[in-house]
């Protein structure tokens, strides 16, 4: 009797074994909630990129001296969640800059053909990212692809000449690691990680 | 899966009842719900007394109460429905045994995970589970909580499927199709050597509702088990209620439809007329298939949103759902009771009274499938009054009189004097109990309000007398049963 | 021999709709993916196990269908290894085993698993019409919703196809079963 249940138990066992490593321990079902659990557990180095701002200067992706950086990949003329986010991003910025962190907020743009530094300055404009502690900016298109599967970020053009994408907060740390991603609603949440890392 | 021990010798035993297949089991079962019914009951007649202020009650307690009570009792009403029902096809079908376990295994499993949920996990989001209730506790209990409640229900609901699986294969196996064992024959006019009896043409009907039920019941189980893991997935709230108040509507129901061939079965057995299945009786059952699984929007009449001619076919369906029953069920009993010089015991008293008390109960029932009414009396005790009549007085005294007939003994003789004082005891008590919420809910009393206000206490404190009756009655049914179960098999 | 060629029909119409199934979550959940399924089970058509082996075998297509439902797979399916993975696994590990516990099954279990294959689909249609996320990174949210719909689509055609026999009996068997009368001795 036992020894007949026996593969079956074992085929039970295997099976549970093997959803249970699928799913990280049951708690990530989808690509979105796999990559974050994964940046937590295993904190990913980010390469010395250059990005072009949206006064045409070059400014580094990589934190400097010890400070963070929160990254929101966009695409200036999107329409509906990007304009969200990016008015929690502002709210994100006063309050960082009112509690004195040494934060920097960058939206990169995943479309630099179209996104020039003139366009991403009326993006810049329209929500109040000045240059100084948020700016708008590009990356070469050559260095766009490695970006995007460093980050795990998945662009798909939509049905309206736009473009469908995992919006989120993507927070590198000052060891220059990307290490946390956040809802881009989260501010209460970011705010916390992003000041708690601060020495 | 088991699957074996079938009683080969068993063969089709419609001509000797007392020899009828798993009779042990089906007795273990009486004996289950027989104790866990007087349990509710008293978990009822805790909260009358609280809201009569008589005795004091935490409201958090009282809501755990309340979904113990609602969860408790829908599923014992089901439970010795399926004993029932299972026992009499055993008379026309061969069913196998190790289903029936399985099935009584899974259904204590999830009654330990519901009383784990509501006792331990303090889990009281009624037994409706309402999408998002379960997930909005505001701190009254955790997640794990709502999900070991709703894990019971998947396991209870699995419970049913095998038993439904196994019922139905049967079926289809001595008729061919469950069209023919819903007496289509009958109703076309065909010819029909072997016509389904009533009682395979109630089992055929409750299999095809019930399973239905159970399907999109596990649907909506499972949507809303992913939205307490993962909140961020959610299901649409109003689409979420239509399914659940539908798998709840046909779920309570079946368990009437189920225990009633306990009425179809044993009657004869006192009036010495055989109860065959004719043609208007196969109307009647094909029409409570379609009224039941339609008739559930009346539960959704104040959901303005809802389509209106959903809430028309809920009206209308409501009405006509009570016809398939008084005409055929309830005006063939007062028939065969009539003309017979029938024995009144225990058995056969509670019965008649079980379909008397279906048939009333549906009046009010009616009435508040009435959508002007409805608005008004939705909220209030009426609706209490109307499930506790065709349950408390229907359900459960068919529950009850099967329980009696199984011990009945070798001859049959009239009541004695205890049973006398037992059946008049919980018909006064009940008859008064539901009165009472019916007067309450005339009277705009809410329902559902662990605390009530002064003016209401009169209604409570009546109310909560009543239900002492009740239990009383219902502790010797069920001491009786045992009792002279022991008797009979020593 | 026919099986074979069927299966590998399947495997090849699996392959060209690869294009497809990146555009449309439908081509690729519910064409592309039950092609690869079906190709193995027409290769295994003709085979026969002995019964110890059915309820492991079908404990791993449990597996492999579940692992294939999570949506975080889906995506991955449409990378280089994920890819790979799906046109091996779904045939061999899923059809293959399905056809060869399949004749084993009794009744209940076969009835029990329809049962269940209907209530998830249920699920997966009210999960993918109304989740306000992206289930799935590389679709569009209208694509989702159209693969909720597809969902609930397919399980109400199950559900018909599975409930008209037993309703109105096999339509090449007569009105009463050679299974029901031996069994009951009518």
């Amino acid at each position: 009797m036992l020894v007949r249940a026996l593969p079956s138990v074992l085929a039970a066992v295997i099976g549970g074994g093997v959803l249970w490593q699928a799913t990280d321990g049951a708690q990530a079902f989808t690509s979105e909630a796999a990559r974050r659990l994964d940046v937590v557990r295993a904190p990913r180095a980010v390469p010395a990129v250059q990005l072009e701002d949206m006064a045409g200067r070059q400014v580094p992706l990589l934190p400097q001296a010890g400070e963070v950086v929160l990254v929101e990949f966009i695409y200036t003329v999107c329409g509906d969640i990007c304009q969200i986010a990016a008015a929690d991003f502002a709210e994100i910025r006063d309050r960082l800059q009112a509690r004195g962190l040494r934060v920097r907020l960058l939206s990169v743009s995943f479309d630099p053909v179209r996104d020039t530094p003139e366009q991403m300055a009326i993006y810049g404009d329209a929500h109040d990212a000045d240059g100084a502690m948020w700016t708008v900016a590009r990356p070469l298109q050559q260095d766009l692809p490695d970006l995007l599967e460093l980050f795990d970020v998945t662009v798909i053009p939509d049905e309206w000449g736009g473009y469908q994408h995992n919006a989120a907060i993507h927070v590198i740390t000052s060891d220059g690691r990307f290490s946390a991603v956040y809802d881009t609603d989260a501010v209460e949440a970011v705010l916390a990680y992003a000041g708690g890392g601060q020495p | 899966m088991s699957t074996a021990s079938e009683p080969a010798a068993a063969g089709h035993a419609a001509t000797e009842p007392s020899a009828a297949p798993q009779a042990g089991a089906v007795k273990l079962t009486m004996i289950l719900s027989g104790a866990v019914f007087a349990l509710m009951m008293v978990f009822g007649l805790i909260m009358r007394a609280a809201q009569g202020q008589w005795i004091e009650l935490d409201p958090a307690l009282f809501y755990q109460i309340l979904t113990a009570h609602g969860a408790g009792m829908v599923g014992t009403a089901a439970l010795s429905g399926a004993a029932i029902l299972w026992y009499f096809s055993g008379r026309h079908v061969v069913l196998t045994a190790g289903i029936y376990w399985a099935f009584l295994g899974l259904f204590l499993l999830g009654v330990v995970l519901i009383l784990g949920a509501i006792f331990v996990g303090g889990y009281g989001g009624a037994w409706t589970f309402l999408f998002p209730l379960p997930a909005l506790s505001g701190g009254a209990w955790e997640a794990g909580a709502a999900a070991a409640f709703m894990l019971g229900y998947v396991s209870i609901g699995v419970g049913f499927l095998l038993y439904y699986l196994e019922l139905g294969r049967q079926i289809h196996a001595r008729y061919g199709s469950l069209a023919r064992a819903l007496g289509w024959n009958l109703i076309l006019g065909r010819e029909d050597k072997n016509p389904p009896p009533p009682t395979i043409v109630a089992a055929a009907a409750v299999t095809i509702f019930n399973s239905i039920g159970i399907i999109l019941g596990a649907a909506v189980l499972v949507a809303s088990l992913v939205h307490l893991l993962v909140p961020g997935f959610e299901v649409d709230a109003l689409l979420a209620k239509n399914l659940i108040y539908f798998f709840g509507h046909v779920f309570i129901n079946a368990s009437i439809y189920m225990a009633v061939t306990a009425v179809y079965e044993i009657l004869p057995e006192y009036t010495g007329r055989p109860w065959k299945s004719n043609r208007l009786f196969a109307i009647a059952w094909n029409a409570v298939l379609i009224f039941v699984m339609a008739v559930y929007w009346h539960h959704l009449l104040q959901d303005v949103v809802m389509p209106p001619w959903m809430l028309v076919v809920g009206q209308l369906v409501s009405y006509f759902s009570g016809i398939p029953l008084i005409a055929v069920t309830a005006f063939s009993t007062f028939l065969y009771v009539r003309g017979s010089k029938m024995t009144w015991d225990l058995a056969s008293s509670l019965l008649v009274l079980s379909v008397a008390g279906w048939s009333v109960g549906s009046i009010p029932a009616s009435i508040d499938g009435m959508i002007s009414v409805n608005k008004v009396m939705h909220n209030t005790m009426w609706v209490p009054g109307h499930f506790h009549t065709y349950l408390l007085l229907g359900e459960v005294a068919m529950a009850f009189g099967f329980m009696a007939w199984l011990v009945r003994g070798k001859t049959i003789s009239q009541m004695g004097g205890l049973d006398r004082a037992a059946f008049a005891t919980y018909l006064a008590g009940a008859a008064g109990f539901v009165t009472v919420f019916l007067f309450s809910g005339a009277a705009s009393i809410p329902r559902r309000w662990a605390v009530h206000y002064e003016e209401w206490l009169t209604h409570d404190r009546i109310g909560t007398l009543f239900s002492v009756l009740v239990v009383l009655g219902t502790l010797i049914f069920v001491l009786r049963f045992v009792a002279r179960l022991g008797r009979s098999e020593g | 021999m026919r099986m074979i060629c069927l299966a590998l029909l399947a495997f090849a119409e699996a392959v060209a709709l690869r294009e497809a199934a990146v555009a449309s979550p439908v081509q690729h959940v519910l064409v592309q993916m039950p092609l690869l399924v079906l190709a193995g089970f027409m290769a295994a058509w003709d085979l026969k196990i002995p019964r110890g082996w059915a309820v492991p075998l079908l404990l791993a297509a449990l597996t492999v269908f579940l692992f294939w439902m999570l949506p975080r797979n889906v995506d991955w399916a449409l990378s280089p290894a994920g890819e790979t993975a799906k046109y091996i696994t779904l045939p061999l590990l899923l059809g293959l085993p399905l056809r060869l516990s399949w004749p084993w099954l009794g009744p209940i279990l076969r009835g029990f698993l329809k049962a269940n294959a209907l209530s998830m689909l249920g699920v997966l249609g009210f999960l993918y019409t109304h989740a306000p996320v992206r289930i799935c990174n590389s679709y569009l949210v209208s694509a989702q919703h159209d693969l909720g719909f597809a969902f609930l689509y397919l399980a109400a055609a199950l559900a018909c196809l599975w409930a008209i026999p037993v309703l109105f009996g096999h339509p090449r068997r007569g009105p009463l079963g050679a299974a029901g009368c031996s069994r009951c001795g009518a």
